[in-house]
């Protein structure tokens, strides 16, 4: 299977309310693999995210995926391309998870295969959920399932459809320490199989240590540094690592 | 009791309800989602029937589809009848006088489905039309059915409107609530009474329906 090697966001976007205005610039380059976007709330992480999506349309730049010596423009100001959020074939895993509370796991995970023959898309279903160990949810809602449960249910959703880049917004922050470790276990094995560029945004110094192959600081909608985890938060991770001596953990 | 007038409000009912649900849904769409700066002016004229008087909606239809005007002229041209007093005239009056009682419950319905519900349709590969028709729809039932219920009772309790844009023919657009200002007017209290007693309690019944939705009985009732 050809995977995209890389995916170049250079974007602009203003925002002006009354009181308040953000300017996000940014540029940089995600390979296949696990790119964290790292700083505090209003930094611009989601803005992000959602511009790549084609939920946003940024004022200027341009947004692309590379795949082998193909160049696929997802976003072009310059020659006015901006393709719908729908024909982008991206995953996105949202905050609040977004699944959709009518439906069972087995139609959210097949929600985009949709065009796919019915058998086809069950044996599609079967096996992501098979592979997310959540194959004994299928007929429930997702109210009726865990937190944890919920975003195995949301990442196999993204996953199933083969998407070239995958975008998660703060998927894990509700959830427990144990459960968190495990579905980050899980991401990182997935990353493995789909070679794939996956941005990851996260203001936990933990998530980045954990998952982050490169991690670039965003501060006021500007990117402060980009690197590898170690390299760029040093500082903090000194700090992380006293916390956690201090908690005993 | 008069059947024939009771047949007549229903057919009028169900048919203005049926107008309105295919009208309606795409309008209230376009309310709850639209950015448009000038939005409220359309919003004011699906509200105005709340307000207005019914004999003032029922004139202003009346000028616009009697003899003297270009779509009375048109009508009478093309099916040899009058359009005002007919009952497709008060077919017309109906939808217009019970527009926001369809159109408000559907787009407050819309409004509350989660913005998020309908990005990720969309990034899944959806495209608005399927996202309403898989999403917005299913989690709007409560408010549909409520905007449907209300456009019915609605549109079997109208008076004003009816009288002016209608009269009073029987078994053309002689209605319910007409018929009990006849009884009245004969006083026939009797009738009247059996009539206004069957109006009162299909309201009361229409309203519990409407109520017991709202606190989304139905909803759990559906998905078991």
């Amino acid at each position: 299977m050809s995977s995209p090697i890389s995916l170049d966001v250079r974007i602009s976007k203003r925002f002006a309310a009354r009181h308040h205005q953000f300017s996000l610039d940014v540029q940089f380059s995600a390979p296949a693999g696990v790119t964290v976007l790292f700083g505090p709330s209003g930094s611009g992480k989601t803005t992000i995210l959602e511009c790549i999506a084609g939920l946003l349309t940024p004022d200027s730049g341009r947004i692309a995926l590379n795949e082998n010596s193909k160049q696929s423009v997802l976003f072009d100001s310059q020659s006015r391309v901006n393709l719908p959020a729908n024909t982008r074939n991206l995953g996105y895993v949202f905050q609040t998870l977004a699944l959709f509370p009518h439906l069972t796991v087995e139609e959210n995970v097949g929600y985009g295969l949709s065009r796919l023959p019915s058998h086809e898309r069950t044996g599609q279903v079967d096996a992501i959920l098979e592979s997310f160990h959540i194959p004994h949810l299928s007929r429930q809602r997702p109210d009726r399932i865990s937190g944890g449960e919920r975003q195995r249910v949301a990442l196999a959703r993204s996953l199933v459809t083969r998407p070239r880049a995958l975008l998660l917004d703060e998927p894990l922050s509700a959830l427990d320490y144990e459960t968190k470790s495990k579905i980050i276990a899980d991401l990182r094995a997935m990353t493995r199989v789909h070679r794939i560029p996956v941005i990851y945004v996260t203001h936990a110094l933990d998530e980045v240590f954990a998952l982050g192959e490169r991690v670039i600081t965003l501060e006021k909608g500007s990117i402060v540094k980009q690197g590898s985890p170690s390299e760029v938060l040093a500082t903090e991770r000194e700090q992380l690592i006293r916390e956690l001596q201090g908690a005993n953990i | 009791m008069n059947w024939q007038a009771v047949a007549l409000t229903a057919k009028l009912a169900s048919l203005v309800s049926l107008i309105l649900l295919v009208l309606g849904l795409p309008l209230a769409y376009w309310i709850a989602y639209s950015r448009w700066r000038w939005k409220f002016l359309v919003e004011a004229v699906v509200a105005l029937p709340l307000v207005l008087p019914p004999t003032v909606l029922g004139f202003y239809v009346l000028v616009a589809i009697g003899a003297q005007s270009p779509i009375g002229r048109w009508y009478q041209h093309w099916t040899g009848h009058s359009f005002a007093f007919s009952f497709q005239g008060l077919l017309i009056a109906s939808v217009l006088y019970s527009l926001p009682f369809a159109v408000q419950p559907f787009a407050v319905a819309f409004a509350q489905v989660d913005r998020n519900l309908l990005a990720a349709s969309s990034v899944l590969g959806s495209s608005r039309t399927q996202t309403f028709f898989r999403i917005i729809m299913p989690l709007s039932l409560t408010g549909i059915l409520a905007g449907v219920i209300l456009s019915f009772a609605h549109t079997v309790g109208e008076f004003g409107v009816v009288l002016m844009v209608g009269g009073n023919i029987p078994g053309v657009t002689q209605t319910i609530s007409i018929d009990i200002y006849d009884r009245v007017q004969d006083l026939d209290y009797a009738a009247a009474n059996q009539t206004a007693l069957l109006l009162l309690a299909f309201s009361f019944i229409v309203l519990s329906v409407v109520y017991a939705a709202n606190r989304q009985l139905w909803r759990g009732w559906l998905s078991k």
